[in-house]
């Protein structure tokens, strides 16, 4: 017998500073665009779990991308050419977000993203406040210094190993250990210094402290951190959250990958996020003939062939 | 805890008893296996000279002599900080080596040649894990 995860992939061409980026993206669900954004040197099977997820693919349509260089999606043609090394800098992320939605039609999508894709989510809200409907930024601060380090890409070192090792203690202790090596995987797997570029936005080109004044608080930002989060402490987001006008905070026992390192915490800790995203979303909220926030019901449920545990486990907020 | 909460604990015979269970770990001989090489770790102002070979641990020593050469890299940090370390789960900051000597937070310093250090990384950090089960 056959089984297959709901997950759906397809390939789009994206323009961006005058370049075509093919891109790869995973999708499944209906209801109010939740476009993905993974971390740093990594992709989006980040997000296999909600990808999967009844109670949310019933409200959300989820999507996940892989930026240019990372996962499926290739780089520009031209890179071998390059006379620097690969950086991403704040207005490539920035205008490459929203010209992949731009691409696939999406209209008011919501944005959750982690690490460096939470840090985005802060220039989104400076930039493009009416592109979108709220924004769900994980292990998100103003400012995360420290990690644009040469040992993260330097010849006399495996690259796959040491940036899986470097950010495996960002994970929690207790989350499950099979989802724990295999985000350590996912990092593996990256192009030779695509993590340490994409660190150059996360702890260079993307210092937020002098700007987040100048957030109107029309879009609402709901931050949630992991306590063991050592690039983006929970103090961190605290300090930022409290700058950021119509912005709520959440601090769990979690890590800084929750969504693939314990996916079933992060599912208690989003649900109520989730729930009032699409409460606050009146005008897209009961599609389908229902209202409000529709829960999958437990027999339909696919979650393939990686059952998750069973247990609820208590989240400490 | 509280046995690993003073000074005295991390003495020769606890890194002994550490490194003895090091050498029976069955993945370190796999993912070490181009390990070798000399580094000291320090706890408060004691320096413990631990030489690796193929992943296993070859010599431990307390102090460093003439005749030891120097080291490749040393791991130094407060008493108190290695027990947190070594708690079976560790607190937040605490729990990885590269968290305890991160810019941000400063609990563990890096010293000597580091590229030994980023090298074996993953061994490394497998090796002084096994530190929680001590």
């Amino acid at each position: 017998m056959n089984t297959h995860d709901p997950i759906v992939g397809r390939y789009v061409y994206v323009q961006c500073e005058g370049k075509t980026y093919r891109t790869y993206y995973e999708e499944h669900g209906e209801g109010i665009p939740l476009v993905c954004l993974h971390t740093a040197g990594t992709d989006g099977r980040q997000y296999r779990h909600q990808l999967c997820d009844p109670d949310i693919t019933q409200n959300f349509r989820v999507i996940a991308f892989d930026m240019p260089w990372h996962g499926k999606s290739i780089p520009p043609s031209d890179f071998y050419l390059m006379e620097d090394e690969y950086k991403l800098t704040t207005k490539f992320y920035v205008e490459f977000i929203v010209a992949f939605c731009r691409a696939l039609d999406l209209r008011k999508p919501v944005v959750m993203g982690q690490s460096m894709g939470g840090n985005v989510c802060l220039a989104l809200a400076l930039r493009y406040e009416n592109e979108f409907s709220a924004l769900i930024a994980l292990e998100a601060c103003d400012h995360s210094p420290g990690w644009w380090i040469d040992p993260l890409h330097h010849p006399h070192i495996h690259g796959g190993e040491v940036v899986a090792t470097a950010v495996f203690g960002l994970m929690s202790p207790e989350s499950p250990d099979e989802y724990r090596w295999e985000t350590w995987w996912y990092y593996a797997q990256g192009g030779p210094g695509i993590f340490k570029g994409d660190l150059y936005f996360y702890s260079v080109d993307s210092d937020f402290r002098d700007q987040l004044h100048k957030i109107s608080g029309k879009l609402p930002i709901y931050f949630l951190t992991g306590e063991y989060d050592f690039a983006c402490t929970p103090e961190m987001t605290e300090r930022t959250a409290e700058r950021v006008k119509n912005s709520e905070c959440i601090i769990f026992s979690g890590g800084h990958f929750p969504t693939s390192e314990d996916p079933v915490k992060f599912k208690d800790v989003v649900t109520p996020v989730l729930k009032k995203i699409v409460t606050n979303d009146p005008e897209r909220r009961g599609q389908g003939g229902q209202t409000g926030f529709r829960q999958a019901n437990p027999e339909s449920r696919s979650m393939g062939r990686n059952e998750r545990p069973a247990g609820r486990r208590v989240i400490d907020l | 805890m509280s046995r690993l909460g003073s000074r005295k604990s991390f003495d020769l015979e606890w890194i002994e008893k550490w490194a003895r269970r090091v050498n029976e770990d069955r993945i370190l001989p796999v993912i070490g296996r181009f390990f070798n090489g000399r580094f000291v770790l320090g706890v408060d102002e004691t320096e413990y000279l631990i030489e690796v070979r193929g992943g296993k641990i070859s010599r431990i020593a307390e102090g460093l002599q003439p005749n030891d050469f120097g080291f490749d890299f040393g791991l130094k940090a407060p008493a108190s900080a290695w027990a947190k370390f070594c708690q079976p789960i560790p607190p937040p900051m605490f729990n990885d080596i590269w968290a305890m000597a991160h810019p941000l937070h400063k609990q563990l310093t890096i010293e000597g040649n580091t590229l030994p250090f980023w090298q074996n990384l993953r061994a490394l950090t497998r090796m002084l894990s096994l530190m929680r089960e001590v």
